[in-house]
């Protein structure tokens, strides 16, 4: 961040700076890139604060000012906890955790003296890579955070060259470098090391991501229609598929308002239970529904799957129930993909069962809230015409209204609630009319229970993407979906959405909520309109892998692998068996090369003992700090003339390492001659050999 | 330095110290490989392990197919800087400049040459050594850090300061390594066979010099010459050694077109100066080969023939770097 800042003209004066700032200011660069992708999830103060706190100790590595004293630091941090505990309420928990994580991360900067403190550094910034996987896994997200663990090697290496100015390039290399030999390390424990479940249960809030979050507000899920992951696949089995507008995938039903927010009225985790549908008749459909972690603990199948769905290899122990509003819920969020096996009932009516709860709560509204519409609801309910009238009359008489009234569908309504944060339904119902599928919902819920008519909100994902791809249709989270359910004594639950009231497209053809596309994207897709479509298929492709055998590689997977290297029934030892086998091939074969470059001579060396060796046979001082030219006067001493070969051969020798063009190694064919000239000499040297001896 | 646990008593550690240098064997050039190099993992080391622990608990936790890889990156490139780390001293040639002798007391220079070899494992090219440091072990004096490209030297210098005068020997050195990551810390005990020759401490201030003769044989008096005093200076000429040149003066003189200023020695030339440790009058034999010392100094700055009587031997008097080498190296070998 620090390099943007500093213009062009000053990147001369990046050759120039000392060296520490140098270092500082590149580290700051690495700390800024790590914060970055952050952003969104940071409070606006810890942003300005972190910011501040990097760009001040920038100026100050630039002027080689000197640090702050202790009692500063302590004094920010004081104020920073404190502005952490009143932005998240806690200290404990992810989300303050990252901003703690944040502003220790800036504040250690002001503290680099020892490379202890450096080292805090490093470790608080591996911390904090790992706090965006949180957030998000996708590719983009991995790109930048292999940017900031470069980076932040890089400065360790740097750290590590004491000596002189090494330039940044440098250091950089050489963490790659250190990266690229750990990559087959890394890759062998990825693929071997055991997967197994979550040591500990995992606070719900820790796993908060974009999709269908158990509570609902008025424009709460407006966020939700942007997100164009997958949040399902599902694939019919045995053809049958439902028509469209029978595909609502059952979430969290939302029974409580208390005039902001719908929430839940019953535990996640109830006590199992029948609920007595198992006389629900029509035909049925079996399907497959692949569930991306959508971290609640609620499986969304389709509505009134009432078997209890097969989860594929449950290691994971979600344990199933289906709770009093039929909804099957495990018992942790789920943090992982899951493959269920279920069979739907296609019977447009619920259990004629209510479980232990008091319809009487479910008619219940915030007093002082939307009196307007409450005034608009009692209005209807006296109307002579609806005088007789039971529940499912009123509401087709609302549905009626909605169709009727002006409403129109749109993903963006701009804020509710901003004059009168209590009478938000008021400004939809009675005034602006226009939303989506949440307003619609939460709308006539309040009314059909200001007219004493029992009544809930359901949300889950509702229809597919249009073109199958391998038999499995996409459900996205911008199919996300609010819905409602009246209740007609004798009958039980009927489903009622309000939305395709308004627009029939988003629920008979599954449209999406896709918002409004940017200008580029409109661009590409006024001059191809397929383009996008292919860029996008493409992208998910991808993307697909990545999920599967990165972010979803399971002991699934693992096994599979195990058996295609020929185990019959792999189970998690035989994993370590493997890793432990692959270590200890490693260390022996680290073992065999210590033994080998403890022997390990260079060429010229060995070549040259062996020269020593062969001279010495033919009984010339050869001892072993003489040189080849030593050798040679040693063996014209001890022959004369007719060493002249042998004399001549060694030179040889020495203009092959030091001639004009050296060779790595002495050439083989060299040694051959040299021996057979020895074993000349010697032949001819016999009379010689005695006066050898008596020397 | 030597893996000794923290934990055993001082005398312990000491003795199993010394029997572990005892067995290292002196020598002034030596080449690092498997059987001389020692590795272990830093205090860093252990709070990296401990991190990426944290880590892969977090990514089990959430099941975080990206956590994980992150933790076996960095176990990766962790376990593999251990690797880089001992490279960066495997191959390494030591090599210790003969030390120049000192005097009791002054810090001695010992400059180690490090060459690294032009040629890596198999053939391949060789890499630069980098953050290399070399100290004195058991000081606490810093580290010198070097960097030494492939196939190339480098010359890192540190210094011990000789307590007595006579020869010691060099003590041993230690030369380490973080590189890259400073999770490990490679290093090497290494004893330099090369001794520091040790000139007795120059008394100060110096004790004025005896009285001295012409060359001709009549003593020339009461005349006495300080240590730091000037004899009189003349216009340089060429052949005048720089040492005789009076730097001070030459400034001012060549500021005012004159010529560099030598120091006037002919005075002085012509005389005898015996310094015998009889006349030293002290009683103690170290003060008395101090005084010398300072005496041996004094007079080669005056440039006077001095000579030097010692229990009995004598060296002719005589001036010169050789000389006064000569009579140095017989005050501090003299028992």
């Amino acid at each position: 961040m620090h390099m943007s800042g500093l213009a062009p003209p000053a990147l001369r004066g990046w050759r120039s700076l000392p060296r520490d700032a140098r270092d500082t200011l590149f580290l700051l660069a690495v700390i800024g890139w790590t914060v970055l992708p952050h952003l969104p999830n940071l409070p606006a103060w810890c942003i300005a604060f972190a910011a501040a706190v990097l760009l001040w100790r920038g100026r100050l590595a630039i002027a080689n000012a000197p640090l702050p004293s202790r009692w500063w630091l302590v004094a920010a941090l004081g104020i920073a906890v404190a502005l952490t505990a009143w932005s998240h309420g806690t200290l404990l928990g992810k989300e303050a955790g990252v901003t703690m994580a944040v502003v220790l991360m800036a504040l250690k900067t002001l503290e680099l003296r020892a490379r202890r403190d450096a080292f805090v550094v490093f470790f608080l910034g591996f911390f904090l890579v790992l706090t965006h996987f949180f957030y998000s896994q996708s590719i983009l997200t991995a790109i930048a955070m292999v940017g900031a663990v470069w980076g932040l090697l890089a400065t360790l290496v740097l750290a590590h060259m004491p000596a002189g100015r090494p330039p940044l390039r440098l250091a950089l290399a050489e963490a790659a470098r250190a990266a690229a030999l750990g990559a087959p390390v890394m890759a062998l424990l990825f693929v071997l090391f055991p997967r197994i479940g979550p040591l500990w249960g995992v606070p719900q809030e820790m796993t908060a991501k974009t999709g269908l979050s158990g509570t609902m507000t008025m424009g709460g899920m407006a966020e939700v229609a942007q997100d164009e992951s997958v949040a399902m696949r599902v694939r019919f089995i045995g053809g049958g598929r439902p028509p469209p507008q029978a595909l609502y995938f059952r979430g969290p039903v939302l029974d409580v308002f208390d005039g902001r927010e719908w929430r839940s009225s019953l535990p996640s985790n109830p006590p199992t239970q029948s609920l007595g549908e198992e006389g629900v008749a029509g035909p049925t459909v079996a399907y497959e529904l692949t569930i991306e972690p959508l971290r609640l603990p609620v499986l969304p199948v389709l509505e009134m799957t009432v078997d209890p769905p097969q989860i594929d290899n449950d290691e994971a122990n979600l344990r199933l129930t289906r709770r009093f509003d039929s909804v099957w819920v495990a018992q942790r969020p789920l943090i992982e993909r899951v493959r269920v096996n279920a069979v739907a009932r296609l019977a447009q009516r619920a259990a004629p069962v209510q479980g232990t709860r008091d319809l009487r709560d479910l008619v219940a509204l915030p007093a002082g809230y939307n009196p307007r519409t409450l005034q608009w609801a009692f209005a209807l309910r006296r109307d002579p015409r609806y005088a007789q009238a039971d529940a499912r009359a009123l509401a087709q008489a609302v549905l009626q209204h909605i169709r009727s009234a002006g409403f129109s569908y749109t993903l963006a309504p701009g804020p509710y609630g901003e004059n009168d944060p209590r009478a938000t339904v008021d400004e939809f119902w009675l005034d602006r009319k226009a939303g989506f599928c949440e307003h619609f919902a939460a709308a006539f819920v309040v009314v059909m229970r200001a007219m004493d008519v029992p009544a809930r909100v359901v949300t889950g994902y509702q229809g597919t993407d249009p073109f199958p791809v391998d038999g499995y249709e996409i459900v996205r989270q911008s199919h996300a979906h609010a819905w409602a359910e009246y209740w007609l004594p004798g009958t039980g639950w009927v489903r009622a959405d309000p939305t395709a009231a308004v627009a029939p497209d988003r629920i008979e053809r599954s449209r999406n909520l896709v918002p409004a596309r940017g200008l580029v994207a409109g661009a590409i897709e006024a001059m191809s309109p397929n383009l996008l479509v292919q860029l996008r298929n493409a992208w998910e492709a991808v993307n697909n892998r990545w999920s599967q055998w990165v972010l979803n590689y399971s002991r699934g997977q693992q096994f599979e692998l195990m058996k295609a290297l020929g185990m019959r029934s792999p189970n998690w030892m035989d994993l370590l068996v493997a890793l432990l086998v692959c270590a200890s091939a490693l260390a022996f074969g680290g073992a065999l090369w210590t033994v080998w470059d403890r022997r390990h001579q260079d060429p010229w060396t060995r070549m040259h003992q062996r020269v020593r060796l062969k001279l010495r046979g033919l009984q010339v001082d050869a001892p072993a700090h003489a040189g080849i030219r030593t050798l040679v006067e040693h063996v014209r001493a001890r022959y004369g003339a007719s060493a002249q070969p042998l004399a001549e051969s060694l030179l040889a020798l020495e203009n092959q390492r030091y001639g004009r063009s050296p060779l790595r190694r002495p050439s083989p064919t060299w040694w051959r001659e040299f021996s057979e000239r020895a074993r000349a000499l010697a032949s001819i040297s016999i009379p010689d050999q005695a006066g050898a001896t008596r020397r | 330095m030597t893996p000794i646990p923290a934990y055993l008593p001082a005398a312990w550690r000491h003795r199993i110290s010394a029997w572990w240098k005892s067995r290292i064997p002196l020598t002034d050039t030596l080449t690092l490989n498997q059987g001389n190099i020692y590795i272990v993992p830093t205090r860093a080391g252990l709070m990296f392990l401990l991190t990426v622990a944290l880590l892969l608990v977090a990514s089990i936790n959430y099941q975080l197919g990206l956590g994980y890889l992150l933790t076996f990156l960095l176990a990766g490139a962790g376990f593999m800087s251990m690797l880089i780390t001992h490279g960066t001293l495997r191959g390494l040639t030591l090599h210790l400049r003969a030390p120049a002798s000192v005097f009791a007391g002054e810090p001695a220079v010992l400059e180690a040459v490090l060459t690294a070899p032009a040629r890596g494992l198999a053939g391949r090219p060789g890499r630069a050594r980098w953050g290399i440091g070399l100290s004195v072990d058991d000081s606490d004096a810093g580290w010198a850090w070097v960097d030494v490209p492939a196939g190339a030297q480098a010359t890192a210098t540190v210094s011990f300061v000789p307590i007595g005068r006579g020869l010691h020997p060099v003590p041993t050195l230690r030369l380490q390594t973080p590189f890259p990551l400073g999770l490990f810390r490679a290093w090497t005990v290494w004893r330099p066979a090369a001794k520091v020759l040790a000139y007795p401490r120059p008394e100060t201030p110096c004790a004025p010099l005896p009285v001295s003769r012409s060359a001709r044989g009549d003593p020339t008096g009461t005349r006495r010459v300080g240590g730091d005093e000037t004899e009189g200076v003349r216009n340089w000429q060429r052949g005048d050694p720089l040492n005789q040149i009076v730097w001070k003066k030459s400034v001012r003189a060549l500021e005012t077109g004159g010529d560099l200023v030598s120091r006037d020695t002919s005075v002085a030339a012509h005389r005898e100066l015996w310094l015998d440790d009889q006349q030293a009058g002290l009683s103690g034999i170290e003060q008395r080969l101090s005084r010398l010392a300072a005496w041996a100094i004094a007079a080669e700055r005056v440039g006077a023939d001095y000579g030097l009587r010692l229990g009995g031997r004598e060296w002719p008097p005589a001036h010169g770097a050789s000389h006064h080498r000569q009579v140095l190296e017989a005050l501090a070998l003299w028992s």
